[in-house]
C-alpha cells in the first residue's frame, strides 16, 4: 500500500509542472515571446563585444527581450545555443558564426523550426538558409589599408606582413588584398610574411626577431590591430619609431594610437553598424515577413588616419 | 679514473637536450647569417625568458608528479590586474576619488594575486585531494574568466603611467636594459639561480624530489607531503605572475587573452629538459636548456621564413623526438 501511495505522489509531482508548462505554452503560443537571441564569438575581443552590445541595444530599443551568448568559436557550442534560442521560441537569431561550413546545419535547423537567422560579420557557405548575411567588406577595407600603407611608405622600401590565424578566411582575404595592391609597386619589397595568430604577444616577438634579419625594415602591415599594436610596441622598444605600421579593425586602442601619430593607419570595420542593421532587418522580417533586401550585403569599411581618427568611437563613427 | 668518466657521462646524459640545442644552433647558424649575431641572440634569450620562467615554476610542480595547467591564465590575469591598477586606478566611489598607486606597489599587489591563484591550486590538491590536472584545469578557466571580467574583454593601454599621477616606471620590468641586456633576461637568470639553489641545495628541494619519487615513502619518512605540494604551486603561481608582468610591461598594454596555451610550452620545456611527468626526475638546468630549444626553433625558423604551419609540425617533432631519445637512453642506463 505504501509503495502505491508513494508512486501516486510521485505521479502527482510530475504532472503538476507538466501542466503548468503546457499552460505557459498556451499563453505564449499566440503573442509568443518577444525574444531576440544574439550569438557571437567570445567577448574577450572588444570587436565582438561591440557588435553584441550594439545589437542588444538596438533590439531593446525596438522592444525586444535579449538573450546574448558567446559560442567561443566552437561550432558545437553554437549549435547548442541555437537549440536554446529555438526552444525559447526566439523571434530571430543574430549570429556571428563559428565556421562557414559548420554553421549551415544549425541555421537550417532553426529555420525549419520557424526561427529566422541573420548573420553578421562572417558569411557562411550556403544561401537561402539565413535571411540576411551582412558582413564588412574585408577585401575593400584591406585594399584601403594597403593603399594608405603604400603612400605612407613613399611607394618604396622593405616591409613585412603579419598575417592573422591562417585558418580564418578573413586573414586570407585581407592578406590577398594587401598583396594585390602592394605587388603593383615595384619598389615595395615584402621581405617576410609570418602569422602572429591575431596575438599581440606573438606579434611583438615576431617583430623583434624579424628586425634582426631585416635591419632596413621600413614598414609592417598587419591583418588586425592587436598584432599591429604588438608590432608597434616592439618597434618602440627597439627605438625604431620611424617604421610605419598599419592595422585593421579599428579597435579603440588602435584608433587612439593613430590619433597620437604612432600607428600609421587602420581600417575600421563598422561592427556596431552591421549589428544594428541586422536587428533592424530582423524587426522588419518579423513584422512584415520580408526584409526587402538581398541576402548577402557587404558594408564598406572606412580608413582611419591621423586626420580623421577623432571621428571614430567604438567600432563606429561617432554620431 | 672510472668515476671521473662516469661523471662526464652522467652530466651529458643528464642534460641530453643540450645535444638537440647544439644541433639546432649549428643548423640555423649555417642557414642564416643573422642567427649568431649578438643582437639576435639577445632577442632570442629575451623571448626564451618568458617560457623559461614559467617552466622553472613548472619544474617544481612536475618534480612532485603534479602538473600546472593554469600558468598561462595566471600570467594573463596578473597582467590585467597590473593594467587595471595603472590605467584605471582604484575607484573609491563613496569618497569620489581615484587612487593611483606607485608602479612598485602595483607589481607587489599583482604578484600577490598570482600567488593566491597558486594557493588555490595548492589548496585544492593538497587539502581536497583534487587531482592536479583537474584542479589546475579549473583554475585555468577561473583565472582567465577573472581577467576577462576585470577588463570587460578590453585591453588596458598606455601602461607607461603618467608623471602627473606618479605611477610611472612599470615598463622597467620588461622594457628596460641593464648592462646591455634586456631586463627579462636578468629576471630569468635570478629566478633560475634561486630555483636551482632551492631545488638542489635545500632540504625543501630534497623533499620535492622525495614526494615525486615515492609519495608514500616520503610520508613515512616524515615529509609533510601536503605542505610540499602547496609550496610548489605557490612557486609556479609566482613565476606565472612574473611572466604576466613582463609581458604587460613589454607591450605597454594588458590584454585579457595573454598567455593562452603558454602552459603547453612550459610543460614542453620541462619535459625536453629531461624531467619525468611521473615525478622525481628533472632539473632546473635541464628545463632552461629545454626552453632554449623551443626558443631557438621559433627564432631560427622565423629568420628562415618558414611558414607557421611547418613551424608547428617541426616543433612537435622535435619535442617528441628529443623525449624518445631520452627514454631510449635512460632505459639503457637503468
Amino acid at each position: 500500500m505504501t509503495t502505491i501511495n508513494r508512486r501516486s505522489l510521485l505521479l502527482a509531482a510530475t504532472t503538476v509542472p507538466a501542466l503548468s508548462l503546457a499552460a505557459c505554452g498556451r499563453d505564449t503560443g499566440g503573442a509568443a515571446t518577444n525574444l531576440i537571441a544574439i550569438i557571437t564569438p567570445s567577448h574577450d575581443n572588444p570587436f565582438f563585444k561591440a557588435e553584441a552590445d550594439a545589437a542588444a541595444a538596438r533590439a531593446s530599443l525596438l522592444g525586444y527581450e535579449v538573450l546574448s551568448n558567446s559560442h567561443d568559436d566552437d561550432a558545437y557550442k553554437q549549435s547548442q545555443l541555437i537549440d536554446v534560442a529555438v526552444s525559447r521560441k526566439a523571434k530571430a537569431i543574430i549570429l556571428d558564426n563559428a565556421g562557414a561550413d559548420a554553421t549551415v546545419a544549425s541555421v537550417r535547423k532553426a529555420k525549419d523550426a520557424g526561427v529566422p537567422t541573420f548573420l553578421i560579420d562572417r558569411e557562411m557557405n550556403a544561401t537561402g538558409v539565413a535571411v540576411s548575411q551582412i558582413v564588412a567588406d574585408n577585401f575593400q577595407g584591406a585594399t584601403l589599408g594597403a593603399d594608405e600603407f603604400a603612400q605612407l611608405m613613399g611607394e618604396a622600401g622593405n616591409y613585412v606582413e603579419l598575417v592573422g590565424k591562417e585558418s580564418d578566411s578573413n586573414a586570407a582575404i585581407r592578406s590577398q588584398a594587401y598583396d594585390d595592391v602592394l605587388s603593383q609597386y615595384p619598389d615595395l619589397v615584402r621581405v617576410a610574411r609570418q602569422s602572429a595568430n591575431w596575438s599581440q604577444t606573438e606579434a611583438f616577438q615576431l617583430t623583434e626577431t624579424l628586425l634582426q634579419a631585416n635591419g632596413d625594415l621600413k614598414g609592417v602591415i598587419c591583418g588586425n590591430d592587436t598584432m599591429a599594436m604588438g608590432a608597434l610596441a616592439a618597434l618602440k622598444a627597439a627605438g625604431r619609431n620611424e617604421v610605419i605600421v598599419v592595422g585593421f579593425d579599428g579597435s579603440p586602442d588602435a584608433v587612439s594610437s593613430v590619433r597620437n601619430g604612432e600607428l600609421g593607419a587602420t581600417v575600421l570595420q563598422p561592427a556596431a553598424l552591421i549589428a544594428e542593421m541586422a536587428v533592424e532587418q530582423a524587426h522588419k522580417f518579423i513584422t512584415e515577413g520580408e526584409t526587402g533586401l538581398p541576402e548577402k550585403q557587404a558594408v564598406p569599411c572606412e580608413l582611419v588616419t591621423a586626420e580623421n581618427a577623432g571621428q571614430f568611437g567604438i567600432f563606429a563613427r561617432i554620431k | 679514473m672510472k668515476t671521473q668518466q662516469l661523471d662526464i657521462g652522467t652530466v651529458l646524459l643528464r642534460f641530453r637536450a643540450i645535444i638537440a640545442l647544439l644541433l639546432l644552433v649549428v643548423i640555423f647558424a649555417a642557414l642564416s647569417p643573422e642567427f649568431l649575431t649578438s643582437s639576435n641572440l639577445t632577442i632570442l634569450i629575451k623571448h626564451v625568458a618568458i617560457n623559461a620562467i614559467l617552466a622553472v615554476g613548472m619544474t617544481f610542480v612536475i618534480l612532485t608528479a603534479g602538473i600546472d595547467l593554469s600558468v598561462g591564465s595566471i600570467a594573463g590575469v596578473t597582467g590585467i590586474i597590473a593594467g587595471l591598477l595603472i590605467h584605471q586606478g582604484i575607484i573609491l566611489e563613496p569618497l569620489g576619488i581615484i587612487v593611483f598607486l606607485d608602479a612598485w606597489v602595483v607589481v607587489v599587489i599583482s604578484l600577490i594575486a598570482a600567488v593566491l591563484f597558486g594557493a588555490l591550486n595548492g589548496l585544492l590538491i593538497a587539502k581536497f585531494r583534487v587531482p592536479p590536472f583537474v584542479a589546475t584545469l579549473g583554475t585555468l578557466y577561473v583565472a582567465r574568466g577573472a581577467a576577462l571580467l576585470l577588463s570587460n574583454g578590453a585591453t588596458f593601454p598606455n601602461l607607461e603611467g603618467k608623471a602627473a599621477l606618479g605611477n610611472q616606471g612599470f615598463q622597467i620590468i620588461g622594457g628596460s636594459s641593464l648592462l646591455g641586456l634586456p631586463m627579462p633576461i636578468w629576471i630569468m637568470a635570478l629566478v633560475a639561480l634561486i630555483a636551482w639553489v632551492v631545488a638542489d641545495k635545500t632540504p625543501f628541494g630534497r623533499r620535492v624530489y622525495a614526494v615525486g619519487s615515492n609519495e608514500r615513502a616520503a610520508k613515512l619518512a616524515g615529509v609533510k607531503v601536503g605542505a610540499v605540494q602547496m609550496k610548489v604551486y605557490l612557486i609556479s603561481g609566482f613565476c606565472a605572475g612574473i611572466v604576466g608582468l613582463i609581458i604587460a610591461s613589454q607591450l605597454g598594454a594588458a590584454h585579457p587573452a595573454t598567455g593562452e596555451t603558454f602552459e603547453l610550452n612550459a610543460i614542453a620545456a620541462v619535459v625536453l629538459g629531461g624531467a619525468s611527468l611521473m615525478g622525481g626526475r628533472g632539473h632546473i638546468v635541464g628545463t632552461l636548456i629545454g626552453a632554449m630549444v623551443i626558443g631557438v626553433l621559433a627564432n631560427g625558423l622565423v629568420l628562415l621564413g618558414v611558414s607557421e604551419f611547418w613551424q608547428m609540425v617541426i616543433k612537435g617533432a622535435v619535442i617528441v623526438g628529443a623525449v624518445m631519445v631520452d627514454q631510449a637512453s635512460s632505459g639503457r642506463n637503468e
